[in-house]
């Protein structure tokens, strides 16, 4: 960066730096005390037994919390069910969006209002996702996806109510919120890139899989490992539309980590077991984080 | 592989159309039943053609179980976590966008990583500390814990707009001994009008659809209108037609934000998402 004649760089310097730390000093203190001191606060009470149902019985625990986890079934199936729900929505909003976003690309008109459609689900509050799929859409008898299935001889199902099918109706309704997001950051992308890289392949008589490899994977392959880190997280940290829609049930169906630290917490009122397994939660979005950083700066 | 064939033309209408139908559909589909009375919601098969009632939206404005007051609980909590976040952030946004300075790398990387945690770990210790000090079910103690996730997120949004900025413009008003806070002020901020639009508009979606925050610290003063939404089902039944009425009344802000603000909400997804993707 060049510099001002006639001044010396030092004070100029000293002054950005003065400056920067001006701007920059009350966020980072409101971040500290919003966001850190509570965490180390959370961390204390995961070392201890906190249970507002029998707060006589309160505690330093060490890290008894912890080790109870290793024989709590409602643990590891919780555990099980995140991996689940995070991978197959992940894999589902990339994939759908990018191959809905690869077609789109090639229609000439009516994308405008292709992208207001999309746009809806993003806007919606999840919680209103979730009651709106509970009773419109996956209600027996009078929800939109039974008037089809009854329609096409499928029968009626209890959509929410039937433990496989609640995991797979939690997955498809954070899929159907989510992937307009996937679709509208790709098609953007692609928007974005040069016809003549492909104006050279045709002529090369490049087939449409080997363009699609060889040409636009690479060219958009840092969009795409950004989205996939952007879901990942919101798919870790994912509570209203479970919550709304069924709760984390029937039994413990859908109760990912998430909604199983927040039933400890605040259903069953066992602040410290819940605390630590936010712990848990924690640890593995930073953990994931951390990797997924790591290797979009490997691909590089 | 060429566009002009017709089959491949109507395959790719339909296949753009269903998506256009999947997403929009169930939106369409609860305005519709807005427009029910509850007997008609659970006729079967479903009824396309009936008398339309504005009973339901009477109702949730008027009746006894009227959302206007947790409209506005949303409405205070919104703008007052939105205001804060935008005093800090942007200052912290350009700081962090265009200035040099120690530590640039590590502070970037404790304001990323502050975003990333999962809400539900800072839920418990706000709850144990707001419960002491009586903090539950105030507009302060909503507002606060809102500010945990916006304003990571708008400080992100706005260093991206900051970057986009020409260095040249910044230089020549230091040049001319304008003063830092001048040449913030005077010359850097109006270039970046249109992000500080943006990025306010998504606290604000972002703050008005919260729910988890509010259902835990919030009560029964302070109830936003996500956590109201609960009020139409119950153990012994779902008013279907109020729900529909009361769902579209707390997202129509949001939804008119997105239909309106439809090109800045795209382009800041992926300004978030593609220059994310080139800078580091």
């Amino acid at each position: 960066m060049p510099r001002a004649a006639g001044r010396p760089a030092l004070t100029l310097e000293a002054q950005e730096r003065r400056f920067a730390l001006a701007l920059l000093g009350p966020a980072l203190a409101v971040l500290l005390l919003t966001t850190t001191a509570p965490l180390v606060y959370l961390a204390w009470n995961s070392l201890h037994r906190l249970d507002l149902a029998m707060p006589w019985l309160s505690g330093f625990a060490g890290f008894g919390n912890f080790g109870k986890m290793g024989g709590d079934p409602r643990f590891w199936n919780s555990l099980l069910l995140t991996g689940i729900y995070t991978g197959s929505t992940v894999v589902l909003q990339v994939g759908l969006g990018l191959s809905l976003a690869l077609l789109v690309l090639q229609i000439p008109r009516g994308q405008g209002v292709l992208r207001i459609a999309a746009i809806l689900p993003i806007v919606l509050a999840p919680v209103v996702v979730g009651l709106f799929w509970r009773t419109l859409v996956l209600a027996p008898d009078f929800g939109l996806v039974d008037i089809v299935t009854r329609a096409l001889g499928l029968g009626s199902h209890n959509w929410l109510g039937d433990p496989q099918l609640a995991l797979i109706s939690v997955i498809a309704i954070h899929t159907w919120q989510w992937t307009p997001f996937a679709f509208l950051v790709l098609l953007a992308t692609l928007a974005t890139l040069p016809p003549d890289v492909y104006e050279a392949a045709r002529l090369d008589r490049a087939g449409a899989w080997q363009r699609f490899r060889h040409i636009t994977l690479p060219l958009i392959r840092p969009a795409v490992v950004m989205v996939v880190i952007l879901r990942t997280m919101t798919a870790l940290s994912a509570f209203a539309a479970i919550f709304a829609a069924t709760g984390g049930g029937p039994g413990s169906a859908t109760e990912i980590l998430n909604l199983y630290a927040y039933r400890t917490s605040f259903t069953e009122l066992n602040l410290g077991y819940g605390a630590s397994l936010a712990v848990v939660l924690m640890s593995i979005t930073l953990a994931v984080s951390y990797l997924m950083f790591r290797l979009r700066r490997a691909r590089r | 592989m060429n566009g002009s064939r017709p089959l491949r033309r109507i395959a790719l209408a339909l296949v753009a159309g269903s998506g256009l139908a999947v997403w929009a559909f169930p939106v369409l589909w609860g305005l519709l039943t807005s427009f029910k009375t509850e007997r008609d919601v659970l006729a079967y098969p479903p009824v396309l053609v009936f008398t339309p009632t504005l009973d339901n939206y009477r109702e949730v404005i008027f009746g006894a179980s009227s959302i206007v007051p947790n409209l506005w609980s949303s409405f205070v909590v919104a703008t007052a976590a939105t205001l804060l976040t935008m005093l800090l952030a942007v200052p912290a946004g350009y700081a962090l966008g265009r200035l040099r300075y120690p530590a640039k790398r590590a502070s970037g990387f404790y304001v990323l990583a502050t975003q990333m945690l999962p809400p539900v770990g800072l839920i418990i210790p706000y709850y144990l500390v707001l419960q002491k000090v009586g903090g539950l079910d105030t507009y302060g103690g909503l507002t606060v814990i809102y500010l945990t996730f916006s304003l990571p997120f708008a400080i992100w949004l706005l260093v991206s707009y900051f970057e986009d900025v020409p260095l040249e413009m910044e230089e020549a008003a230091l040049l001319d001994r304008a003063g830092r806070l001048r040449t913030l002020w005077y010359v850097i901020l109006p270039q970046v009008r249109g992000g500080i639009a943006v990025t306010t508009i998504f606290v604000f979606l972002n703050a008005w659809n919260e729910f988890m925050f509010a259902v835990v610290l919030g009560g029964n003063r302070v109830r936003p209108v996500t956590v109201a939404m609960f009020n139409f089902i119950s153990v012994e039944q779902t008013q279907w037609a109020r729900l529909a009425a009361g769902a579209m009344l707390a997202m129509a802000p949001v939804i008119l934000i997105g239909i309106f603000a439809q090109r800045h909400i795209v382009k800041g997804l992926t300004v978030g998402a593609v220059k994310g993707g080139g800078r580091r």
